[in-house]
């Protein structure tokens, strides 16, 4: 983490941006270019400002989410409207769409909302990893006791 | 009815562990309900088999492949399903009262129906794949019964030998289960037989029959795989008696006889079964006179009888099937009650060693006359059952269809090892009952239980009831099974006394003889020391092949799996480059368009051009953040050609992945110095360049071949089309991510996940000091029980 005004007071006003940019991606993506794996990235791109900006620990703090959860629900979201067509007695992952489009959003089907479970999937996915890198007791030897000041790699 | 039976038996596996932590006899009583309401509704099927009909029951099951399950209760199953159930539900009564107050009994009860139902679906199976899977449904639930008392480091080898022996036999008879359907168009085994001129005429008829051999020598322990057989007396004594008497090493012979009508009758099949057979007859009835503990002299004698039955399956002739179908009988028999009866003497005198008992037969008295009876049998003495299928035998080995060199030869065989096994049934009832009293005998030994002599006695007396008045009726019974064996015209008449005195007379009253004259040696026969140099043994070969393969795996492993990041991406590099140049330089570069400039803009040239100048910054980068910095280029490049080619999705996801990648890329390297060592030698360094070299070749090939090959029509047209009409979308790219190609997607956010499953565990779970312990974040910390 950066000890820095600038990149803190930034982070803290990305953070809402961000994240409504990640689904405005998602929402607008069947129809223009978009959709869950860049709204995803987007999502992960904002918890890992944070990271940078506050360290791991403020992160969860800011958004208290289980990322692991989130993945596993994502997939299991994204399989589930598959199903959908095998209750109807047709193959997996069949397409089913409303049949009015819905304001503000669009036409909403299976397809959206499959591409909903992999915004959740990507999103946790991202950030979980970035946030199991980022508590590596070794990347903060001063933490530990018993720690006698080392160098530490300075890019870090 | 017969799906519903084999349902039913696997149901009620898990009953047995309703047992309480120490069970009693009742619980055998209650459970052999099961197995005899089988035995009963097979029994019911008779007159209908007998009338030359069957009973079919079909349940789809893989319809693409031609998979059903699709049972058929024939003359050949009936004789089969009558001893698997009516035996079992012996076993499963005697059981309750072997293991009685043994708090595992419901475990040991639960493989064992599954045994039994598998068992029962391999003799029913119409269809040779449906057929394969009970096969090695018998492998993996006889490995659980042998392997009962696992604590022990010999039971569980011998578990493992039956297990991979017979498995591995399983593979090479799958391979010739497939051979076989692939030149008939059917796996159905009623096809099968239909099909048998044009299957012997075909060339993959050797290689189809030897694989299938294959299988069926494993599994009925046929020298040289005899040895685990022995090795299997690790069971508990009730799961030997039924898989070593009428089950699991029948199931060969049965798979012989079934494919009999299709695959027999060339000199391939005769020479193969009838050498095969005869050394099986001879190595068994040979060690078991050598053997001390008495389930090994069982077991041996076990596989002597086994190489009988694969010789009888062999040498053809008018007189081979009825003793086939009538040795399997007799065998079942009298084996059952003596696997049984040794139980009740291990568990009452407390040892199974010929040298520690003796003078059993006051002490006890009935399991000596039951122990008498099936020895009796077994040795062929008249009028017992033993005895009608002995002489059966003797007719098919003097009148069979073997050129007379190979059938006379077969006909030495026979008496030999009849004369030998005469030898070991007296071992066994002079060893155990008479002479002093063993020295390892319990001091307080005693009668067993009567509950638990209902097995063995039930078929000790069935070998001497049956000869007396029930021979026309058991010869109408097997009947149909012959004819399932052999063919429409084949005769089977069981008699006791011979309408005249021929040859197989003379040569049975031969072998008793013999035997009575001998049977005084037999201590000093198993005294001699053993011909054959210890090296060769089919154990010490097992081990060595064992540790061989372990050794191996080790070695591969450590030159793979050796922990450094540089080597694994070295093989899986290498194994890329090995799989797609060499298609790719013969087949896939040829006939394309050489590459051409023509309608390039300039500045769509200069753009490509600086990547390579990011690769070079990267490789002559001296700190680590410099490096990250310059791969960045090259991506950020390539996302600038995305835009340019106008697909603004792709370029959003590389520019997203770039930045992501940047900042996991400085997380992990923040553990690294911050500049790079030069720690290899020049000739690693040369080589690993050279790798790169191969593989970036090989990617520029392959997509240069894949963008402009002409060789199939461009999907992209079609997806254009569709998207909005059928995609409801009208951005292409995510309609097919989301839509046409979801099914990709739907797996790649799986391995996604399972990723992040992988480097999860691998940073979480891994041993820690307790100062990273006590220091390791909080939130979703999972506790270990590692310890360095």
């Amino acid at each position: 983490m950066y000890d820095s005004i600038i990149l803190r007071t930034i982070a803290r006003l990305m953070l809402p941006l961000l994240l409504l940019l990640s689904l405005f991606m998602v929402v607008r993506g069947h129809n223009l270019p978009g959709g869950g794996f860049i709204g995803g990235l987007l999502a992960a791109a904002a918890v890992i400002l944070q990271i940078v900006a506050f360290g791991p620990e403020r992160a969860r703090e800011l958004i208290p989410i289980n990322y692991l959860r989130l993945a596993a629900w994502g997939v299991a979201f994204a399989a589930g409207w598959g199903l959908l067509g095998l209750l109807a007695g047709q193959p997996f992952m069949t397409a089913f769409w409303l049949p009015t489009p819905i304001p503000g959003i669009g036409k909403i089907g299976t397809p959206v909302l499959f591409d909903v479970g992999v915004y959740l999937t990507v999103t946790g996915v991202t950030s979980q990893l970035a946030l199991v890198l980022a508590e590596e007791p070794q990347l903060y030897p001063m933490r530990q006791p018993g720690h006698k000041r080392k160098p530490v790699a300075p890019d870090a | 009815m017969l799906v519903a039976i084999v349902l039913i038996i696997f149901a009620a596996a898990p009953l047995g562990l309703l047992a309480r932590s120490a069970p009693r006899p009742a619980m055998g009583w209650a459970l052999a309900i099961v197995p005899l309401a089988a035995f009963i509704a097979c029994w019911s099927a008779i007159p209908t088999i007998t009338a030359g009909g069957q009973v079919v029951n079909a349940l789809p099951w893989v319809p693409a492949m031609g998979l059903e399950l699709r049972l058929a209760l024939d003359g050949l199953s009936i004789l089969f399903v009558l001893l698997v159930s009516g035996i079992g539900t012996l076993i499963v009564l005697y059981t309750g009262y072997y293991m009685a107050g043994d708090p595992s009994v419901g475990r040991f009860y639960m493989a064992l129906f599954i045994f039994m139902g598998a068992m029962l679906g391999l003799v029913l199976a119409e269809n040779i794949l449906t057929l394969f899977v009970f096969w090695e449904l018998t492998s993996i639930s006889s490995y659980l019964l042998v392997g009962h008392k696992h604590e022990y480091a010999e039971v569980r080898r011998g578990a493992q030998m039956g297990l991979l022996i017979t498995v591995g036999g399983g593979m090479a008879m799958l391979l010739g289960l497939v051979l076989l359907g692939s030149v008939v168009g059917s796996y159905s085994i009623s096809a099968i037989i239909a099909a048998a001129d044009t299957l012997q005429a075909s060339p993959l008829y050797g290689p189809a029959l030897l694989l299938i051999c294959l299988g069926c020598f494993t599994k009925s322990a046929q020298f040289p795989f005899h040895f685990w057989l022995p090795n299997a007396m690790q069971a508990p004594t009730p799961a030997s008696a039924f898989l070593h008497s009428a089950t699991m090493v029948k199931a060969g012979v049965f798979l012989l006889a079934r494919l009999h009508p299709a695959l027999s009758g060339t000199p391939l099949w005769a020479t193969t079964l009838s050498v095969v057979g005869m050394l099986t007859m001879l190595v068994g009835a040979v060690v078991a006179l050598r053997k001390d503990d008495i389930k090994g002299l069982l077991a041996y004698s076990t596989v002597s009888m086994l190489g009988t039955m694969v010789l009888l399956a062999g040498i053809g002739g008018p007189d081979a099937p009825a003793a086939l179908a009538s040795i399997i009988l007799a065998h079942a028999l009298y084996k059952g009650a003596l696997f049984m009866l040794a139980g009740v003497v291990d568990h009452e005198a407390g040892t199974r060693k010929l040298s520690e008992l003796g003078g059993l037969r006051r002490v006890m008295p009935r399991t000596f006359v039951l122990t008498a009876i099936a020895a009796l049998s077994m040795a062929g003495f008249p009028p017992l059952f033993g005895f009608v299928a002995k002489e059966e035998l003797l007719y098919a080995a003097t009148d069979s269809a073997l050129p007379p060199w190979l059938g006379l030869t077969a006909l030495a065989v026979v008496v030999l090892s009849s004369t030998l096994g005469v030898l070991a049934a007296w071992r066994l009832v002079g060893g155990i009952f008479f002479g002093p009293l063993g020295s390892g005998v319990k001091p307080k030994a005693h009668e067993a239980p009567l509950g638990m002599l209902v097995g063995p006695g039930v078929l000790a007396l069935l070998s001497v009831a049956l000869p007396f008045g029930l021979l026309p009726a058991l010869s109408g019974l097997l009947q149909p099974t012959v004819q399932a064996i052999a063919g429409a015209g084949t005769k089977i008449e069981l008699y006791l006394i011979p309408s005249s005195v021929g040859l197989p007379l003379i040569l049975s009253v031969v072998i008793l003889g013999v035997g009575i004259l001998l049977a005084r040696f037999t201590g000093r026969i198993a005294a001699l020391p053993s011909p054959l140099p210890r090296w060769l043994n089919g154990d010490t070969l097992y081990d060595g092949a064992i540790s061989a393969l372990l050794g191996g795996a080790t070695s591969l492993t450590r030159l793979l799996q050796n922990g450094r990041m540089r080597s694994y991406m070295l093989w899986s590099l290498l194994a890329l480059v090995a799989a797609v140049l060499p298609p790719l330089a013969l087949y896939g570069l040829g006939g394309l368009p050489p590459p051409t400039l023509a309608g390039v803009a300039p500045y769509e040239l200069v753009i490509p051009l600086l990547i390579p100048v990011g690769v070079l910054a990267t490789l002559t980068a001296r700190s680590r953040l410099g490096a990250i910095i310059a791969v960045g280029i090259v991506g950020a490049i390539i996302s600038l050609l995305f835009v340019i080619y106008s697909a603004p999705d792709l370029a959003l996801t590389q520019l997203l992945i770039e930045v992501i990648a940047t900042v996991f890329f400085l997380l992990v390297f923040a553990l690294l110095p911050s500049a790079f060592e030069r720690l290899s030698p020049r000739s690693t360094r040369v080589r690993d360049g050279l790798v790169a070299t191969l593989v970036g070749l090989t990617m520029a090939g392959v997509t240069y071949a894949a963008a402009s090959s002409t060789a199939f029509p461009s999907i992209s047209a079609l997806f254009k089309a569709e998207a909005l009409s059928v995609g409801k979308g009208a951005n292409v790219v995510n309609v097919i991510i989301v839509d046409f190609r979801g099914f990709d997607t739907m797996g790649e956010i799986t391995v996604l996940f399972i990723v992040l499953l992988g480097i999860y565990a691998m940073l979480r779970l891994r041993p820690m000091t307790d100062s990273t312990l006590a220091e390791a974040p909080r939130s979703e910390f999972v506790s270990t029980d590692f310890t360095d």
